[in-house]
């Protein structure tokens, strides 16, 4: 495991979450850098969606910190939360709203100035500006994840988590997503993956991770990562559980 | 020492002072004038009546402390509080109706005190029926602290309401218009005492059984990964 | 934004999605209307009913119809994570909860427009008051209701049994709520002024005080996965 030396944009310190007698995690240790793009593997019941959602300040850890830029998350969420985009396998989108009501929704939410306009840009970056007036009840499965992403960037998140995006999206949706992060990431931007898919989470990320019972197994920069011994790695966890 | 013991000292506790109650009650209070053998139905009413709302207000703090400190303990303390306490009050409730309908010819009133009973029998049944409604141990303990806590909060309410209504009433009750002798009182007071002791036994009995329910749960599920 | 500004904002979301669809309100209407009718043939066809009777036959068709609308306007916001969305989102809980009660408390509002015509047009020939007198008692029932609802139902969204444990969970603690409603709705309909009924009216006021806040500190708690 590799730890990056510097002040790092997030750090995350002997993190732990047990359910009653369930630990989930137990005992996580991470630093990132501004504008790394982490991607996470691992098996089910790994942790993963809990280390994300304690992240995202939606569940409290058991013990240990995260830090980002310096405060810890959980004891001032409030700052925090302005500069956090999340997509999860939830679309958080209301489905009797359309495509535009739902980014202008969340662009007033977090307070952005003309929020009208940052939607159409938004529909625009996405695709989807032909269906700005669609209840979102009526977008295909395709078109739901792309203005899910949209809803994720109106508030233009320095810290980027997405849980499972790649789940139910067929080749060509899946292409569009990752051409998308390649545009997030350009731009700066912290971004924590995690997925079942090996392929496109090895295309998209600067730095590699397993995530197996509760606790990081692996981490390493991907430019130093044989592909197919990386796989064959993830393939032996998977098998030892 | 004692610590480990206090189960079993609580429990050897009731079991002498229990029996020494109803003795008293029988044997030692005298008769009441008016209303006979009856009246005796009294010291349980009001000792159960003690026990179940010390039970509610335990309940309450405990999801109090549940939800500041997240520990296990303390659900259990709860869940075990709000048992008993249901248990208790269903007693109070019909004790209150048989002493009632001698007495004063009717199974029910809207008494205050009983009007109380009654509402926090549901309210706190209520919570019984939230938690057999929720398998997630964070959430069931969750949502049981802030019922718990909402319900407590209703029994003054409900105390002073019901009070309101009795002034409309026709047929005023007052239970507390019994003058009591220095022996009654006395019986009173050890029946009371002999309750809350026996309470306490349960409680503490019933908070280790969730306690020994959770660790196995625990134990089954590390099995099954 | 200002907390003002958020909740005011917030209201007026659901309010658009509430009035887009309809759904609540047509079933909230139309079920109390049902209740009403219901209870009309149940005290006998042509009979007339006291004051007492007619008040507790109309918070009884209030009361359910409402909470058939409450338990939906939960369960809308836990649809696709939305209310995960709003906890990582810079708005607070309590915000949250300001906004949902005044929701419910405006689809009860509208409901009532309907029910308490109906009610009158069923049961009012003997009745001396009229519906401006139950104004006040309305909104103060709707207050009280609309706090308590909306905590309680941010727990029975969280089951599987969201529609079941609604009532069965809220009416017990909504109980002296109702019974000083049905007695100052008696007292109205019998056209005693309105400070005769202060009696009731006050601790109608203390019970939305007391829940309103209990309801803004607990609901965080409630809302919450953790």
């Amino acid at each position: 495991m590799t730890e990056s030396s510097g002040s790092a944009f997030l750090s995350i310190s002997g993190l732990k979450k047990s359910y009653g007698g369930l630990e989930a995690l137990r005992g996580v240790d991470l630093a990132l850098q501004q504008g790394e793009f982490l991607c996470l593997f691992g098996p089910n019941g790994a942790g993963k969606s809990t280390l994300l959602k304690i992240i995202a300040t939606l569940l409290r850890p058991s013990t240990g910190q995260v830090k980002v830029l310096d405060f810890d998350l959980h004891e001032q969420p409030e700052k925090y939360r302005a500069q956090l985009g999340m997509v999860s396998h939830q679309s958080f989108l209301y489905q009797d709203l359309t495509a535009l009501e739902n980014l202008e929704f969340y662009a007033t939410l977090y307070g952005v100035e003309q929020p009208h306009k940052r939607a159409l840009e938004l529909l625009e970056q996405v695709n989807l500006t032909a269906r700005a007036d669609t209840l979102a009840a009526n977008l295909s499965r395709g078109m739901q994840q792309r203005l899910t992403i949209a809803r994720a960037l109106v508030n233009d998140p320095s810290l980027l988590l997405l849980d499972e995006p790649y789940t139910g999206l067929d080749e060509h949706a899946a292409s569009v997503l990752r051409d998308q992060l390649q545009i997030l990431h350009s731009r700066k931007r912290t971004i924590i993956m995690v997925t079942h898919n090996l392929r496109r989470g090895m295309e998209s990320a600067t730095r590699l991770g397993i995530l197996a019972k509760g606790k990081l197994v692996y981490l390493q920069e991907k430019s130093k990562v044989d592909p197919t011994s990386f796989e064959e790695l993830y393939f032996r966890q998977l098998e030892a559980l | 020492m004692i610590r480990k013991n206090c189960s079993a000292l609580l429990a050897g506790l009731a079991a002498v002072l229990l029996p020494v109650a109803l003795g008293m009650v029988f044997f030692y209070a005298p008769m009441e004038r008016t209303m006979g053998m009856v009246q005796k139905i009294f010291y349980f009413h009001l000792a159960l009546a003690a026990a179940a709302f010390l039970s509610f207000f335990v309940a309450c703090v405990s999801g109090i402390m549940y939800l500041l400190r997240r520990q296990r303990i303390w659900d259990a303390r709860l869940a075990a509080s709000v048992e008993i306490g249901v248990v208790l009050t269903t007693l109070v409730l019909i004790t209150g109706s048989l002493w009632g309908r001698p007495i004063w010819n009717t199974w029910w009133t809207w008494d205050p005190r009983l009007t109380t009973s009654l509402i926090l029998w549901f309210i706190f049944a209520s919570c019984l029926i939230l938690r057999a409604a929720v398998e997630e141990e964070g959430k069931r303990a969750t949502y049981s602290a802030v019922m718990a806590i909402v319900g407590f909060i209703d029994v003054p309410i409900v105390f002073l309401s019901a009070r309101l209504f009795r002034s409309i009433h026709p047929t005023v009750i007052r239970s507390s218009g019994v003058a009591l002798e220095p022996a009654m009182l006395i019986t009173l007071l050890v029946s009371i005492v002999a309750m809350l002791i026996f309470w306490a036994a349960v409680f503490r009995l019933r908070c280790s059984q969730y306690t020994q329910e959770s660790a196995v749960r625990d134990l089954q599920q590390q099995l099954q990964r | 934004m200002s907390s003002l500004k958020q909740i005011r904002f917030l209201l007026g979301k659901d309010l658009r999605i509430e009035l887009r669809k309809k759904e609540s309100l047509v079933a909230m209407a139309f079920f109390g209307a049902l209740i009403l009718v219901l209870m009309n043939i149940a005290s006998g066809v042509g009979k007339q009913v006291d004051v007492e009777s007619g008040a507790g036959i109309l918070w009884v068709a209030i009361l359910f119809s409402s909470v058939l609308g409450m338990g939906r306007v939960f369960a809308r916001e836990k649809e696709n994570g939305c209310v995960a969305a709003l906890l990582i989102s810079p708005i607070s809980p309590g915000e949250v909860f300001i906004a949902k009660a005044l929701v419910n408390f405006s689809l009860m509002l509208l409901s009532q427009l309907i029910l308490v015509p109906v009610f009158f047009v069923l049961f009012g020939t003997n009745f001396s008051g009229g519906p401006i007198a139950l104004i006040p008692i309305l909104l103060l029932v709707n207050l009280g209701f609309s706090s308590a609802g909306t905590l309680i139902s941010s727990i029975s969204a969280g089951t599987r049994r969201n529609e079941v444990l609604l009532p069965i969970l809220l009416f017990p603690l909504i109980l002296p709520l109702t019974a000083l409603a049905v007695k100052a709705t008696a007292g109205a309909l019998a056209a005693r002024p309105l400070s005769e009924l202060s009696g009731q009216l006050e601790p109608m006021i203390a019970f939305c005080l007391i829940y309103s806040a209990a309801g803004y500190l607990l609901f965080p708690f409630s809302i919450k996965e953790d």
